[in-house]
């Protein structure tokens, strides 16, 4: 590792473990706290690699095109403030969206890594969702392996001819179910049940998470396809100038 | 509108040096998270609680209602730790149902009672933090520990357009209410999509107004920012060194038990 690179990693580590330990308010934010210290550092350590990619591909992106960085700034904060919103609920619950999903689509799950560890931090310190020490479990499940199974999910469903907004759909509830499952599994490590250890423990979590983020990931889903609706119908120059259009004219 | 953002300007310590108090509240919630104590959660909470409201000048009301915020995650997952359901009952408490119990243990009790108040005294210094200290200031901080300036320049442009899309959607959420746009399921869901998808729209059409009017300004690939400089004051680097010291040695204390 160069030793830019390694103080990136520094930072990052830094950064997850001051972050660590957040209320879990309404997305599956695990709260300040919550994780043992082993936990914070793993779970950290293991976003790092992804966080480090995303960062180059931004920088890489803005050397050829310095515009990108008020794009993406744009989509930060526009990603933080679909997340903060409160969204029609089914349960009567007060619920949001993860917002990854579409950000993974519209833009590219490397740059969402970024923008997620960003928004996190924000969602932590402003919000007093999720924390400093869970910040890397959290960037884990929610910028990390959401983001990723979204987009995977879409360019599958993109491979397959499936009708475009059905892609949409799927990605965009499978990555907020894959979040939730992450988050149940990273809270079954840490504390497994002592009849039966950690596969009792994330049944148990699974459970007691599952009346609230089912519904939740079925909303998000639905949402999201209107909102690229939304966009599809008024927004053509937007699209194209984030990437998003030019490449299904590609294909 | 963020509430803890609005607070954090009204704060009495807010011209604290910002470099004291991020190195005091992380330092803390580590040490917090590390021993996992129950002795030390109580007094961080206490020390947290006493700094907030009384030197920060918190509503006390505020600062109450925001520790509340995690109980709910914190009660259904440490339920998820204590219960367990087995066919043999363990010693603190058992339901039967059919042939199998729902039932706990007294180690299982405690370690769920120092899971809440560990996790209360962390929240207490990330709110520390964050109540006392606004956003610019713990980027400046962040700057100064080497995080990529790409990073914090990033961080820096998305606090500051986070409001101004707050605002937009708070506008429209408003026109849609006043138009029945949230009277059941469908057309809140169809409100939100809208709202969701022009908020994207008018935030591309600003990135670019953005960034035009910082090329005018002659924009080369860096944010030039000057920070207020509030010194640190040797009295609190005291206590504050008093109080780390006190905690780490708890910690190897407790670790060593």
């Amino acid at each position: 590792m160069s030793k830019r690179q390694r103080k990136i990693v520094t930072a990052c580590a830094i950064m997850a473990l001051s972050l660590g330990i957040t209320p879990i308010a309404n997305a599956m934010h695990i709260m300040e706290g919550y994780l043992p210290a082993g936990f914070c550092v793993v779970w950290g350590a293991l976003c790092i690699p992804f966080l480090v990619a995303g960062f180059f591909s931004i920088r890489n992106k803005l050397r050829e095109n310095r515009r990108a960085l008020t794009i993406l700034a744009m989509s930060g904060a526009f990603i933080f403030v679909i997340s903060s919103l409160k969204i029609p609920s089914v349960t009567g619950s007060c619920s949001h969206m993860t917002g990854t999903g579409l950000g993974a689509i519209l833009f590219s799950p490397s740059a969402v890594s970024i923008l997620g560890v960003i928004v996190l931090l924000f969602q932590a310190i402003l919000l007093a969702h999720g924390g400093l020490t869970t910040l890397g479990a959290n960037t884990f499940s929610m910028a990390i392996a959401g983001p990723f199974l979204a987009f995977a999910i879409y360019q599958i469903c993109q491979k397959l001819k499936l009708n475009r907004k059905v892609g949409i759909f799927l990605a965009a509830m499978m990555g907020d179910l894959l979040t939730y499952c992450v988050t149940s599994v990273q809270l079954a490590m840490a504390y497994p049940s002592e009849s039966g250890g950690v596969a009792a423990s994330i049944v148990k979590f699974l459970g007691v998470f599952a009346p609230t983020q089912l519904p939740l990931a079925v909303i998000e889903g639905l949402l999201t396809v209107i909102i690229v609706i939304g966009l599809e119908t008024y927004a053509m120059p937007e699209l194209k100038s984030i990437g998003f259009i030019k490449e299904q004219e590609v294909r | 509108m963020i509430t803890i953002d609005m607070l954090c300007y009204y704060s009495r310590l807010r011209y604290a040096n910002a470099m004291e108090k991020f190195t005091y509240s992380v330092l803390t919630l580590l040490f917090c998270v590390v021993s996992r104590s129950l002795a030390m959660a109580l007094l961080v909470l206490a020390v947290n609680g006493i700094l907030t409201v009384r030197k920060g000048g918190i509503p006390f009301y505020r600062y109450w209602r925001y520790m509340m915020i995690p109980l709910a995650f914190l009660i259904i997952s440490t339920l998820a730790v204590i219960v367990n359901i087995s066919r043999t009952p363990l010693d603190a408490f058992a339901f039967q149902i059919g042939n199998y119990y729902l039932t706990g243990s007294y180690a299982s009790l405690y370690k769920g009672v120092q899971m809440i108040l560990t996790a209360l005294a962390s929240v207490s210094c990330l709110y520390f933090l964050s109540f006392n200290t606004p956003m610019t200031d713990i980027l400046s901080v962040l700057k100064k520990i080497h995080c990529p300036d790409l990073l914090v320049e990033l961080m820096l442009l998305i606090y500051r357009y986070i409001f101004l899309l707050l605002d937009i959607s708070f506008s429209i959420s408003t026109s849609q209410d006043s138009r029945l746009g949230n009277r059941n399921l469908k057309t809140s869901m169809k409100s939100f999509g809208a709202m969701a998808s022009v908020l994207l729209i008018r935030a591309m059409a600003k990135s670019g107004a953005l960034y035009d009017s910082m090329e005018a300004r002659c924009y080369d690939g860096r944010l030039k920012v000057l920070d207020e400089q509030h010194p640190p004051k040797s009295k609190e680097i005291f206590w504050i060194v008093i109080f780390e010291g006190l905690l780490l040695i708890f910690t190897i204390w407790s670790k060593l038990k």
